[in-house]
């Protein structure tokens, strides 16, 4: 009977579930889509693990990305991170010695800037999503061009254009004003992804010292168009790591790792069982005062687990 | 003639000097997700974010009934200088016919000062109105005592929310106070209050400390800045913000007074030489500052599309590096989404943490 460590990251666009064995070696990991249901995909990642590996012994689960507050309470986790301590730790293991993490995900982005494997400093995008795979995705669907193929496809391209990056409403209008001069679609695909790549380290790399190496992962980190880029403006010393897609899970299972281990408690993992209970999150506006919270309730088989969105704590505290 | 007043941080201390000189007070209600909403709805569009929200407040006043405002202005280019004027304006187009009496630093503008200290004086002796104004700053100067020790305690209270507590009656029994003898046992009541408060032991070299920078109103007012003093207390972070009332008062009420403000702008001097309105100097003053105090980090917070503190953000890289202290500077605007913000104030909390225990790899929290 073996045993792991599970990690579960629930972000805007994916859900990733992970396990690690004793070691920190990842054994298994899902990723899927989480088309708006948190709850349903982290079951449906948690039943793929359990049907791959019947009989192992869980001693610790972590959570993080966006959704990790209701992932947290539905499984029971040991230990919830916020996504950014995650992809620093799982970097430092997969990528010796990283200076520089890039991150590109769903919705949002991230630098993470390490010394001696230590995170020093960070920067999140603030306002835009130009920069995050959800446009590229709204944009391979406008060009008829599956996501998959849009970085080889922009590998091909002869030419370079310039599009402008900073906002996704002039990338687009300076995207079909190139098409209607006459560029190929790879010439202009090829543009998009450098311009993302440059606003990207405007927005986010501004005044920072970038220094190699370089890590470069996230769902975006597949496309191949935006890493020969991401060559041309940092230089070639950039790894994408070989489970890119899932380091904020590897992240948090291995964050659970450490806690359990330094810590010598037992998890609070309510075990594969909890996949058969029933998790119904619900929101109400408290009317106690004018702020009217907005606040979520979760219930589990019927029974109330966790309350929050509060800004008194009212309902969070009432538990 | 009915009295209100912007919303921000204690405001029942302005509460009590229009009391105390026999006006008629109305309070605005605190800063809710109405009052945002009829800001903004009213507001030029590209306006800062602490406008849209007083515009709110304003309105929301006037519905219960004020007829007059009194409120402060701004110095330099900063948009705050315009405040009175753009809020008098809307007010009036909406149909609502009020009277403004706007104080600037007592240096900017010695003859409209006194006009209005005239009109907010009424029949009331100079010797009267000292005498208030002299009980009212004693008051702050309490208030800003026992809430620094707060910020301090929330971060080792064993039950969570005992402080918050402790801080909601204080806000209250303060409109109960009037004189100087009621204020003394008011101080004792609350101190021996806070000295009951139990507390987990914490290692030394566990303990964070956190700086809170920025634009005076997104500083001071907790129902606009997402209550950042609580969340971090709440991570068992020790918090001190830049603006205190008491220190306002001093360096804009008080003439001639040498003041810690002046202590402040001379430490900012460096950093930006110039005086460019609102309170980035300040900013860059109160970095150095902590740093001098051993803080661990700095939380800056800006209004979305703020002048002086979009000049501050930009020299913060610099100033991090040459004092060796983290900075996280956070936009604020109407959003109410915080679970973007959370999760950098969250990693921001991790990297000071390793910083001081200058451990490889990450702390864990549970």
């Amino acid at each position: 009977m073996g045993k792991i460590f599970i990690g579960i990251d629930v972000g805007s666009v994916s859900t990733n579930v992970v396990a690690i064995d004793l070691s920190g070696n990842l054994i298994f990991e899902n990723y899927q889509r989480t088309n708006g249901q948190p709850i349903a995909s982290v079951k449906r990642g948690l039943g793929e693990l359990k049907k791959e590996y019947e009989n192992v012994e869980v001693l610790g689960v972590g959570a993080t990305g966006s959704g990790r507050q209701l992932a947290g309470v539905m499984v029971g986790a040991d230990i919830v991170k916020n996504e950014i301590t995650a992809h620093a730790v799982a970097s430092i293991q997969e990528v010796p010695g990283v200076r520089t993490i890039f991150e590109i995900g769903g919705q949002d982005s991230k630098i993470i800037i390490l010394q001696d494997e230590m995170v020093v400093d960070f920067a999140m995008n603030t306002v835009c999503a130009a920069g995050t795979g959800s446009f590229l995705d709204h944009q391979s669907e406008r060009l008829g061009i599956p996501i998959e193929e849009f970085g080889d496809m922009a590998l091909t391209a002869q030419k370079d254009v310039r599009i402008a990056g900073r906002c996704t409403v002039f990338a687009e209008s300076d995207m079909i004003a190139k098409q209607q001069f006459g560029f190929s679609k790879a010439e202009i695909i090829n543009g998009l992804c450098q311009a993302l790549v440059r606003n990207y380290i405007n927005n986010l790399g501004r005044g920072k010292k970038l220094e190699p190496p370089f890590a470069f992962q996230g769902g975006v980190a597949a496309n191949k168009g935006i890493v020969a880029a991401f060559k041309r403006e940092v230089g070639p010393d950039i790894t994408v790591p070989e489970h890119h897609k899932v380091m904020g899970a590897l992240g948090a299972a291995l964050l659970s790792k450490e806690y359990i281990t330094q810590s010598k408690q037992k998890t609070t993992f309510r075990g594969f069982e909890s996949l058969d209970m029933e998790f119904t999150p619900s929101s109400f506006d408290c009317t106690g005062c004018s702020n009217q919270c907005e606040v979520i309730k979760v219930e589990a088989d019927g029974q109330v687990i966790a309350m929050w969105g509060d800004r008194c704590g009212k309902w969070t505290n009432s538990l | 003639m009915k009295i209100s007043f912007p919303y921000m941080g204690v405001p029942f201390v302005y509460k009590k000097v229009l009391e105390l000189l026999g006006h008629d007070v109305i309070m605005p209600p605190r800063p809710s997700q109405r009052t945002i909403d009829l800001g903004v709805k009213y507001s030029p569009e590209f306006a800062c974010f602490p406008l849209k929200v007083i515009m709110g407040s304003y309105i929301e006043a006037i519905k219960m009934g004020a007829d007059t405002i009194v409120t402060s202005g701004g110095h330099g280019p900063c948009r705050a200088g315009f405040y009175g004027e753009n809020h008098q304006q809307t007010l009036k187009q909406l149909g609502y016919d009020v009277d403004f009496i706007v104080f600037d630093g007592w240096r900017d503008n010695i003859k409209r000062n006194i006009q209005n200290v005239r009109k907010i004086k009424g029949k009331n002796s100079i010797f009267k109105v000292y005498k208030i104004v002299r009980l009212v700053y004693q008051m702050l100067q309490v208030v800003d005592s026992l809430e620094m020790r707060i910020q301090t305690l929330r971060a080792y209270e064993k039950a969570k929310g005992t402080c918050n507590k402790i801080w909601d009656a204080i806000q209250r029994k303060l409109d109960e106070v009037e004189t100087k003898e009621q204020l003394e046992e008011f101080k004792k009541y609350f101190y021996d209050q806070l000295d009951r408060v139990e507390l987990q032991e914490v290692a030394p070299q566990e303990k964070i400390r956190i700086g809170i920078v920025g634009e005076i109103y997104v500083v001071m007012e907790p129902s606009i800045n997402m209550q950042i003093e609580k969340v971090l207390g709440d991570m068992g972070v020790e918090v001190r913000r830049s603006q205190y009332l008491s220190q306002w008062v001093e360096h804009n009420m008080i003439p001639f007074k040498k003041t810690h403000e002046d202590e402040i702008l001379k430490k900012g001097e460096p950093w930006i030489e110039i005086s460019i309105g609102g309170h980035a100097k300040q900013t860059m003053g109160h970095i150095v500052d902590y740093k001098q105090q051993g803080f661990d980090g700095i939380i800056h917070l800006m209004p979305f599309a703020c002048l002086p503190e979009l000049i501050s953000q930009g020299i913060m890289p610099k100033i991090s590096e040459e004092l060796d202290i983290p900075v996280l500077t956070i936009p604020l605007d109407e959003q109410t989404g915080l679970a973007n913000n959370l999760t950098r104030i969250e990693a921001f909390v991790d990297l000071l943490k390793n910083k001081k225990n200058n451990q490889h790899k990450t702390a864990v929290i549970a």
